[in-house]
């Protein structure tokens, strides 16, 4: 620009300059006062949403545990929640031999495994294991398994599940009362089921 | 003059400035001053054209205080008006071509412009133009370069007869053929309008005092007639109209005279009173000099022709740039103080709902805190958490959903035996998972990892039934065929999805070798061992 357009206008230009930088001054801190106030305001909204969002999880939480804590309870005495209860099993085993009449009874537990199909269950924060039992039975007949199962189940020991069996004919020459006719193996899975470790299970 | 060197443009289509100003009127006699403040001249100064008249305007100006801008007339013999026609252009090729022209014609002077009068009705349709031109440039050079030196703001420079222009069009003059004639500080002059628009103007120095002055009136405007006579402007037989401009009521003899001299001049004289009502200018200040009329004229409306060139006028530039920049100035600080109020209004606002809000909020927040420990001490003793224990619960309820056991399989393998008294079982294999018995579950090869297997499929019961056909006697046909009954009595069963025969007595496969007996004898028949693969349906 040429120097005497410019020195003649200095005085506006300098007061334009000024207007502007003290607008957009005013304009950035008023802006910047009207964001915190917004912020401010969004923040105390969250709170509020928050402190009821807690209030409604604490009642319904008080809610779940007076209707599931006996039902709880009860599966935690019955083995299936917490460690395993293998003594039981041995007992109920001995026991429904007995109840069945059965030639005895043969077993094998196998160490802990995680359960293999526990994403059926939607397990969340808890942990299923099972162990499986191979059992041989010596059976008069082979309608003589189902109530051996049965009774091993009505023990409530533990919470098992059958895999599989095989049964097979024990030729010995024509049928006789006091001996065993058919032999079967069947595989059982033990399970359990564990939560979380306590620090920050309970939350509250 | 000592102006930077701006582009001279010397071609202007006229502006209008309503503002205060400072009005000059500068002819080889005197110079009339005059301010003009809110709309109408106000006061008036008389300057003799000598150096003594020079320091006393110098000092006038002085006292003027503000920055006016300065509109100045010229009332002069020396001047000159042509009229010419130009090729038509626009933008910069209209102004070289009317700056080289002006060179060409008034190349003495820097007063001088030119302004586009509209367009010829011939087949090229020039523009035409109206060039003049202060041909005497002395005549005024001390007096602008005063007021340059005072640093007012010199907005143009007109010639006296451009000035009047505005009289015609303010009186609404519609003759043809007008000569205006009016007494000026400078003398007569009479300035001729064709059709509203000026064409030639002289000015005549007469000694206006007594009788004698108002018969040489009349000779030259006779004179003047001759002339445009002379110059083809227009012919003796054409009607000429005369307007007497007569501001101190001096002339009605004039009018009388014209009359009764030239019969074919139709001549009407503007009195005083009729000056002061339809122009608007007051009678005092109309009483201040004899161009009075033309300051009040200049200073409603300035004409387009500015003789002025840029160096002149760069001061007006510079005040109406700074009059702008402080206007844009004015604006935006209004803008922004107007989006700050707005944008406080709105803080205020939200401070407002912010603290009913914060205050409702907190309440509510101690409320909800106190029922909450309140809730929380309700809790009874719980070993896990509520989530942990409702899914424990369930994850029960689904283990006891999905358990399987033989007993169905079995039921479905007896009621079929009972049908076929000649199938003996032999052994029965079941399996409940995802792939069926005899193959490995990739549930069960995922036992070794440390997490749980992978998802797969559904889990089915599927079983494995060894039997034999008894009676047999070495008859394959019959064996097989009992066979088959015996897989479609299963696979009839509601519960039943599959029955695969997976092993006969007897292969005829041609991949395989066959060897036997034919004797009838069922000792030498060998046996008629099967195997079936049983698969159920799966259910929920």
């Amino acid at each position: 620009m040429n120097p005497n357009v410019l020195r003649a206008l200095k005085a506006p230009l300098v007061t334009l300059v000024a207007v502007v930088v003290i607008g957009v001054s005013l304009q950035y801190y008023i802006d910047f006062a009207l964001t915190k106030a917004k912020r401010d305001l969004a923040q105390q909204q969250r709170n509020l949403r928050n402190a009821r969002a807690q209030l409604q999880k604490a009642r319904d939480d008080n809610a779940i545990i007076a209707r599931y804590l006996n039902r709880y309870q009860n599966l935690q005495q019955i083995g299936l929640i917490g460690d395993e209860q293998r003594i039981n099993w041995l007992d109920a085993l001995r026991f429904a031999n007995q109840e069945g009449r059965l030639f005895g009874v043969s077993y094998q537990i196998g160490t802990q495994q995680p359960y293999p199909y526990a994403d059926e269950l939607d397990p969340g924060q808890l942990t299923l294991h099972q162990s499986a039992m191979k059992v041989t039975l010596r059976l008069l007949h082979e309608g003589d398994l189902i109530p051996f199962l049965g009774t091993l189940a009505e023990q409530r020991v533990g919470v098992f599940s059958v895999d599989q069996c095989t049964m097979e004919r024990i030729d010995t020459g024509g049928s006789a009362r006091n001996r065993f006719n058919v032999r079967a193996d069947c595989e059982l899975a033990w399970i359990t089921l564990r939560p979380p470790a306590a620090a920050g299970d309970r939350k509250s | 003059m000592n102006s930077p060197a701006l582009p001279r443009l010397k071609f202007s289509f006229g502006r209008s400035d309503t503002g205060d100003k400072l009005l000059v009127s500068v002819s080889a006699r005197q110079v009339s001053a005059a301010r003009w403040l809110n709309g109408r001249v106000a006061g008036g100064d008389i300057f003799t054209y000598s150096d003594e008249g020079l320091s006393a305007f110098k000092s006038y100006l002085a006292a003027t205080g503000r920055q006016l801008p300065v509109h100045m007339i010229v009332d002069a013999v020396e001047e000159d008006y042509r009229f010419e026609s130009l090729p038509h252009s626009v933008g910069s090729d209209r102004s070289g071509m009317l700056n080289r022209k002006l060179k060409q014609h008034y190349r003495n002077t820097p007063y001088c412009s030119a302004q586009l009068r509209g367009r010829d009705s011939g087949k090229r349709r020039d523009d035409r133009y109206l060039f003049c031109a202060l041909t005497n440039p002395e005549l005024i050079a001390a007096w602008v370069r005063a007021v340059i030196e005072r640093e007012l703001p010199m907005a143009g420079i007109y010639l006296l007869p451009t000035v009047s222009e505005a009289l015609v069009e303010r009186l609404q003059l519609k003759q043809a053929n007008l000569l205006l004639v009016s007494i000026t500080s400078s003398g007569l002059r009479l300035t001729f309008f064709r059709d509203a628009e000026l064409r030639v103007s002289r000015l005549v120095r007469i000694d206006s005092s007594g009788p004698p002055a108002i018969k040489s009136y009349a000779e030259e405007i006779s004179n003047t007639r001759l002339y445009l006579h002379a110059l083809r402007v227009m012919t003796l037989d054409e009607q000429l109209s005369v307007l007497i401009v007569d501001s101190d009521d001096t002339l009605p003899e004039l009018a009388d005279a014209i009359a009764r001299d030239n019969p074919n001049i139709e001549c009407r004289r503007l009195a005083r009173a009729e000056i002061v009502a339809r122009l608007g200018i007051a009678a005092p200040a109309l009483d201040t000099s004899a161009d009075a009329l033309y300051l009040h004229l200049l200073g409603s409306r300035a004409p387009d022709s500015n003789l002025a060139p840029a160096e002149a006028t760069f001061g007006y530039r510079m005040h109406g740039a700074r009059l702008g920049i402080y206007a844009l100035a004015g604006v935006t600080a209004f803008a922004i103080a107007a989006w700050c109020a707005f944008t406080w209004y709105q803080i205020i606002d939200t401070n407002v709902n912010l603290e009913s809000d914060i205050e409702a909020a907190a309440a509510q927040v101690a409320q909800l805190q106190a029922q909450y420990l309140e809730t929380a001490r309700q809790f009874p003793a719980a070993p896990a958490s509520a989530e942990n224990l409702q899914r424990a619960v369930e994850i029960a309820q689904k283990i006891n959903v999905s358990k399987r056991s033989p007993e169905t399989m079995m039921t479905i393998l007896g009621r079929a035996l009972d049908q076929h008294p000649d199938i003996r079982l032999k052994s029965f294999g079941w399996k409940y998972g995802r792939t069926d018995i005899g193959q490995q579950d990739p549930g069960k090869s995922a036992k070794t990892k440390s997490g749980p297997g992978p998802a797969g499929g559904a889990r089915q019961q599927s079983g494995l039934v060894g039997g034999e056909v008894r009676p047999f006697r070495g008859d394959y046909r019959a064996a097989n065929e009992s066979i088959t009954r015996f897989a479609a009595a299963l696979s009839v069963q509601p519960e039943v999805a599959e029955v695969r025969v997976i092993k006969v007595p007897l292969n005829v496969s041609p991949s395989l070798t066959l060897s036997g007996n034919t004797a009838n004898s069922s000792v030498l028949a060998g046996k008629a061992d099967f195997e079936l693969l049983l698969v159920l349906k799966p259910t929920t």
